[in-house]
């Protein structure tokens, strides 16, 4: 039941959402698609908080990605113990990095008189979300070791299995609990993600890089 | 040579007054929402002063506007791969304390106190967080007339020589209103990943446009005037927007039309677009000429037709031609940029002050050569303090505006009192009786159809619809954060 619910309803609930909300936000209110940078009114905690989660965070979500997305490659990558090792190491010290990151930003909400005008249950879930997912990521790091290695062996199956519309758990039915929880709160975020700041991360700024420095704008041309 | 057209604003130091009304029009009209209330898009400067926000001339600190890197201009904060490396944590953003945590006072206290022994007040609270304030600790112009503080003034970069605002017999003060200056080259623009920063083609007004904004907060350093302000509410940049919807009519700007010295000009200049980048890689020293060079004359029929090959209208070739700002900018050359040497290419010009009009202390007897009217070595304001603010250092450039200006006085103060005119005196300051009419009425008796020519754009004639929901300010939308 459980099983089924975290691994079946969760994840299609989630995907159904993300695809039909994101878009529906983009084309319909596009004022809101932003961080909602709190800079201005509190900075010293912040840049101890936010430089740690985003630069912890971004390459393990990379991870997670290149690993669903080219299992093959990355099972013979990893299968040599000492790349094994180390690939373990970093990614545990990235993940206690950004693990502390989110918890610095969820302090710093609550002691901050100035940001309680910006602060909205929205970005209390994020947060909550966040921390949670960091914290299980790096209990099962430290105590499920290698990781990198079964994940290839159980989730990506299982992930794939989600979006070829063929859902097969028992992949990872008989994974512990933090992992389930893991999972489920991964699906849950993915499912908030159209709904609150969460979107920022789908707009990456490129264009400014290969555009000449000053922008006109004609009515006419 | 690409003709383009620019609406630009001229201040008159001299006529400054320091009332502050061109700010409370503005701010009623633009700034009077949830998180925009610490916002001044035009605020009034005591000078010497720290200014608004504090210490905004001090680009070590903020890294605004452009440096020289080589032969080519760069942005002083940072290039490209240190703008998306610097995306979550933005080193140079100036704080809220820079400015001022906005305040309003509790006035419902008055009335609805419980009864005690002493009279009720109307408590200062903090229009972000709500609390009480119990010691305000800055404002929009909190070193309001302080021109002689040792806490403020004295910390005034402009200001070489401290000594001068120390004794009664040398220091002098100013004010400096300033807007956002629309820059020919604008480091906000430049520095917005987002690409929400643009400035339109055809009247050079920079804006930001709010749906593409993603508060990355680049553009609030980057601008070296800190005239980009972060709305903390919505989370994106806000900016003067030279009032667009009034001046697209023909109207002028709020803060001009609501001047009471009547020390703003608003109107069009003509420049050469492939000629900006050259210019801003003057060395400081030449930046205000070079300013000047980019200028093209309206009269000129091989600009006018390049113009109208560009798409100009002989109305704006017309108002270019009756511009105010022209002949003060270019013909006359009395206005000068503020800070050239940020080399953004500000487009709003300022006409150097003699203020106070005299001379430090006893040089009486050198007063008295000029009648009332000091002659330029005895003025008080310092020739390099101006130079620091107006000419990216250079004396001359200041020395030439200033003998223009008295001259100007000096011959119509005689004519008034029917003296012998002088009439070395305004050829030596470059002037012809021409010229000294055409600007002594521009300074002093020119109705508003004179300050003010503005060309309206007849925007409804050109396809209207394509442009629903332009904005360069505020949001029209609900945001629809936290339901309000």
């Amino acid at each position: 039941m459980l099983n089924d619910l975290i691994f079946i309803a969760l994840p299609y609930a989630a995907l159904a959402l993300v695809l039909l909300v994101t878009p529906y936000r983009f084309l319909s209110n596009r004022l809101t698609w932003s961080a909602y940078s709190t800079q201005f009114l509190e900075r010293k905690v912040l840049y101890w908080g936010i430089n740690p989660w985003h630069y912890g965070i971004l390459p393990i979500l990379l991870a997670h990605v290149l690993g669903f997305a080219f299992p093959g490659f990355f099972k013979g990558f990893l299968g040599n113990q000492q790349t094994l090792f180390a690939t373990e190491s970093v990614l545990f010290g990235l993940g206690a990095f950004a693990f502390f990151g989110v918890l610095l930003l969820l302090l710093r909400r609550v002691n901050s008189g100035m940001l309680k005008r910006v602060t909205f249950s929205s970005d209390w879930l994020v947060l909550y979300l966040l921390a949670f997912q960091a914290g299980t990521g790096i209990y099962i790091g430290y105590f499920m070791r290698w990781g990198s290695q079964w994940y290839l062996h159980t989730a990506v199956p299982y992930l794939w299995s989600i979006v070829s519309f063929r859902p097969q758990i028992e992949y990872v039915a008989d994974l512990p609990l933090v992992f389930k929880l893991h999972a489920a709160c991964a699906f849950l975020i993915v499912a908030v993600l159209p709904f609150t700041k969460l979107v920022h991360m789908l707009y990456l700024p490129v264009d400014f890089l290969k555009d000449p420095p000053l922008l006109y704008r004609w009515r006419s041309k | 040579m690409d003709v383009r057209a620019q609406i630009v604003m001229v201040f008159n130091l001299d006529k400054c007054i320091g009332c502050h009304t061109c700010s409370i029009s503005c701010k009623n009209i633009w700034t009077d929402r949830k998180g925009a209330e610490y916002m001044w898009w035009n605020n009034v400067e005591t000078k010497p002063g720290v200014g608004y926000p504090r210490q905004w001339e001090d680009q070590e600190r903020f890294k605004g506007g452009w440096v020289v890197d080589g032969k080519k201009l760069k942005l002083k904060a940072m290039g490209k791969g240190p703008t998306l490396a610097n995306m979550f944590f933005q080193p140079n953003m100036p704080k809220i304390e820079d400015y001022y945590e906005p305040f309003d006072f509790d006035y419902g206290n008055l009335a609805g106190a419980k009864e005690s022994k002493d009279q009720p007040v109307a408590e200062a609270f903090s229009q972000i967080s709500g609390k009480k304030i119990e010691e305000i600790q800055g404002g929009p112009n909190w070193d309001d007339d302080l021109s002689g503080s040792q806490v403020y003034a004295a910390k005034d970069l402009n200001l070489k020589d401290k000594k001068v605002i120390e004794s009664y017999d040398s220091m002098f003060m100013q004010y400096l209103p300033r807007i956002c200056n629309h820059c020919l080259n604008p480091a906000c623009v430049a520095s917005c990943p987002s690409r929400a920063l643009y400035k339109r083609g055809e009247d050079g007004i920079v804006l930001v446009d709010q749906e593409v904004c993603k508060g990355w907060r680049f553009c609030t350093s980057a601008c070296p005037y800190k005239k980009v302000y972060f709305n903390w509410s919505t989370g994106k940049a806000e900016k003067c927007i030279f009032c667009y919807p009034r001046v697209e009519g023909g109207q002028c700007n709020a803060c001009a039309h609501s001047c009471v010295g009547r020390i703003r000009y608003v109107g069009v200049l003509l420049y050469d677009a492939d000629a900006v980048e050259a210019a801003a890689l003057k060395g400081d020293a030449e930046l205000v000429e070079a300013h000047r060079d980019v200028i093209l004359d309206p009269r000129d029929p091989e600009v006018c037709r390049q113009a109208k090959e560009n798409g100009i209208s002989d109305q704006w070739l017309d108002a270019a031609a009756a511009s105010p700002v022209y002949a003060l900018v270019k013909e006359f050359r009395v206005a000068l940029p503020l800070h050239p040497e940020f080399r953004t290419l500000p487009m709003a010009y300022y006409i150097p002050s003699l203020s106070p009009v005299l001379s430090t202390w006893g040089d009486t007897h050198k007063l008295l050569e000029h009648g009332m009217i000091p002659a330029l070595e005895t003025l008080r304001v310092p020739i390099g303090y101006l130079a620091s603010l107006l000419s990216g250092g250079n004396h001359a450039v200041i020395e030439e505006a200033l003998k223009k200006l008295i001259a100007i006085r000096v011959r119509m103060r005689a004519e008034n009192l029917g003296l012998p005119a002088d009439p070395e005196l305004l050829a030596d300051a470059g002037l012809d009786e021409a010229a000294a009419k055409r600007l002594y009425r521009l300074f002093t008796i020119a109705g508003y159809n004179e300050r003010n020519v503005i060309p309206p754009q007849q925007r409804e004639e050109n396809d209207p619809e394509k442009r629903r929901q332009e904005g360069g300010f505020g949001i029209l939308k609900k945001t629809r954060r936290g339901g309000k």
